[in-house]
């Protein structure tokens, strides 16, 4: 059975997963490991801060300008740069997606809003799902749960992480395995989601859910996740043949390294079982 | 009914003999104590009080039924007492997991340890890192000791405590010469380690280190048991680690120079299910682990963090 075969993908690779996976042609096929498990989102709430903003009926051609002062750091995208930068709300949406930007995430929360993002969560029936916070902030609670001790370094310490707020599902950004798919299948039906759908392809990472199809015909749409010991990627398997596949992919690895190439290999790994389970 | 409730209302009153006195020590008045009186008879089926204009005495009925409802009243006492006790962890049982090779000297110390500390019984089981995070989450276990790394986002650690390791060596092999060993100087050995399954991520963590301390075994054995391990080092061709704690006679410990490797190895339990006497057990174990020289973690972790995607700049 897939979902043995998945869970012992996960234990090899020296990690507890969540997995929901499903057929977006025939939503009753699934597979589900952990599937609602409460899970830290990590820069997946990216994915439902974009859903409020496309559904918010804001002008995404309205330009903004983020001052390195009082915008949101992060080591990719507007958040790594030196300089003020003026740029559309869509474009900033782009980079959220492709790259992660943190800076750039924060400022549509600033437009959005919380609130409004966990109303849309509520009116798409994801009740398990919820976002409480920016990127700034639980970079923040980072450093604030790890001291006295310093970061990095502190993060590699497993009683630190023991009681870091950003890694308790309870207390940070959360959802569950099938919501995250649930979400997927909303934003793969709607047309006003295709700028999501596009950013989601072109995202830069190959390493976790693509490494697991590496065929140069299959695409894949994703939207990682990471902090210390979090590793996760939400995304869409497209094959040639029409077939199209919503896969959550949430894990925690017992070691707590930084690199750790199994780990992101294994979501790739456990979602390739899935589809074929599918298929 | 609440009888309890009503039969201390009959102690009082059979006490005081008096409806007024017995209601001031109720801090109640006397008419609904009249009332919970002639209840209680209702409910027994008998009178309890013979009462006129001047005086309350104790039926016969009333006579023998008092010590039973001392002993009833006795009972709910002992019973709250000793919900207390467990509520504030002093009763009871804490089911303990510990690895198999924590070594008998340290189990047998361990027992005395805990119950300086603790009046609750230990039950201890002696069972792999893997198999206690199976038993700590379906709740057969109440704390374990665990060798890191686990996944710690639903558990709470104790102290985690390191012992550097070392290897053991043929006695003849060149290398036993010397006090000390280089890992590097480890090439074209092998290396005999645990199965791969039993901790998968520990198994990478120990080879990655291996690798960037410039060792890669020829080979990598991976042994079951001590004895088996011992086996594999004395045929030649291969080192075992070895933490430096009453080594086998037979081969040569040497310990690795700047403890590249280290076993951490924490008591934890799951999240929210702390009590006094998880804390008595997490002490015990400190103290047992440091008096067979292992040492706090802090500051000795061989780590080398580095920026990683995403979240950090």
């Amino acid at each position: 059975m897939s979902a043995a075969r998945i869970r012992a993908a996960f234990a090899d690779a020296g990690v507890t997963g969540r997995l929901h996976a499903v057929d977006l042609a025939d939503p009753t096929r699934q597979v589900a490991v952990g599937a609602d498990e409460p899970v830290v989102l990590a820069s997946v709430f990216k994915l439902p801060l974009l859903v409020a903003l496309y559904r918010s009926g804001i002008d995404l051609t309205r330009r903004v300008t983020l001052d390195p002062g009082d915008r949101s750091t992060g080591p990719t995208g507007i958040g790594g740069l030196l300089d003020p930068v003026t740029m559309s709300l869509r474009d900033l949406a782009f980079l959220a997606i492709t790259v992660s930007d943190n800076a750039a995430a924060d400022a549509l929360v600033d437009v959005v809003g919380l609130d409004e993002v966990n109303r849309v969560l509520r009116d798409l029936g994801l009740t398990r799902t919820a976002v409480v916070h920016r990127a700034r902030d639980f970079m923040r609670s980072l450093a604030e749960d790890a001291a006295p001790a310093e970061l990095p370094a502190a993060l590699t310490d497993p009683v630190v992480l023991s009681r870091l707020r950003a890694l308790d599902p309870t207390r940070t950004n959360r959802g569950t395995a099938r919501e995250m798919t649930s979400l997927l299948t909303h934003v793969f039906a709607e047309d006003v989601y295709e700028p999501i759908r596009r950013a989601m392809s072109l995202q830069v990472w190959p390493h976790r859910l693509a490494s697991g199809f590496p065929f140069d015909d299959v695409r894949v749409a994703g939207k990682t996740g990471t902090l210390p010991t979090v590793r996760n990627e939400v995304g869409v398997v497209s094959y040639p043949d029409g077939g199209r596949y919503a896969v959550a992919v949430f894990t925690r690895s017992a070691s707590t390294a930084f690199t750790l190439p199994a780990a992101d290999a294994v979501i790739g790994t456990a979602a390739r079982l899935a589809v074929e389970h599918l298929r | 009914m609440d009888l309890l409730r009503y039969l201390r209302y009959f102690l009082v009153v059979a006490e005081e003999l008096h409806f007024g006195r017995a209601a001031v020590r109720l801090h109640m008045s006397q008419p609904p104590l009249s009332q919970s009186i002639q209840r209680l008879e209702r409910e027994l089926g008998v009178r309890l009080f013979d009462r006129d204009a001047r005086r309350v005495a104790l039926t016969d009925a009333g006579r023998q039924l008092l010590p039973e409802a001392r002993d009833v009243l006795a009972g709910e006492d002992r019973l709250r007492g000793l919900a207390e006790r467990f509520r504030r962890g002093e009763a009871g049982v804490l089911r303990a997991g510990v690895p198999p090779d924590l070594g008998g000297r340290a189990v047998a110390a361990l027992l005395p340890a805990f119950r300086e500390r603790s009046p609750v019984e230990l039950k201890l089981r002696e069972i792999g890192t893997a198999e206690q995070l199976r038993a700590l989450a379906d709740r057969t276990l109440d704390v374990g000791v665990l060798r890191l790394p686990f996944d710690v986002s639903w558990l709470s650690l104790g102290e985690v405590l390191t012992s550097p390791l070392g290897v053991l060596l043929r006695p003849d092999h060149p290398l036993a010469a010397a006090p000390d060993v280089r890992l590097a100087d480890l090439n074209g050995l092998g290396l005999v380690l645990f199965p791969r399954a039993a901790a998968p991520a520990l198994h990478d963590e120990v080879l990655t280190t291996c690798a960037r301390h410039g060792y890669t075994p020829t080979e990598v054995h991976q042994a079951g048991t001590a004895e088996f391990a011992l086996g594999l080092v004395l045929a030649g061709g291969a080192v075992a680690l070895h933490d430096g704690v009453s080594p086998p006679a037979d081969v040569a410990w040497r310990p690795l120079r700047g403890t590249p490797l280290l076993w951490r190895t924490a008591p934890a339990w799951p999240r929210g299910r702390h009590t006094p006497a998880v804390t008595a057990f997490a002490d015990a174990v400190a103290e047992v682990l440091v008096a067979r020289g292992m040492r706090p973690a802090e500051g000795t972790l061989p780590r080398y963090p580095r920026p990683a995607a995403e979240y950090l700049s």
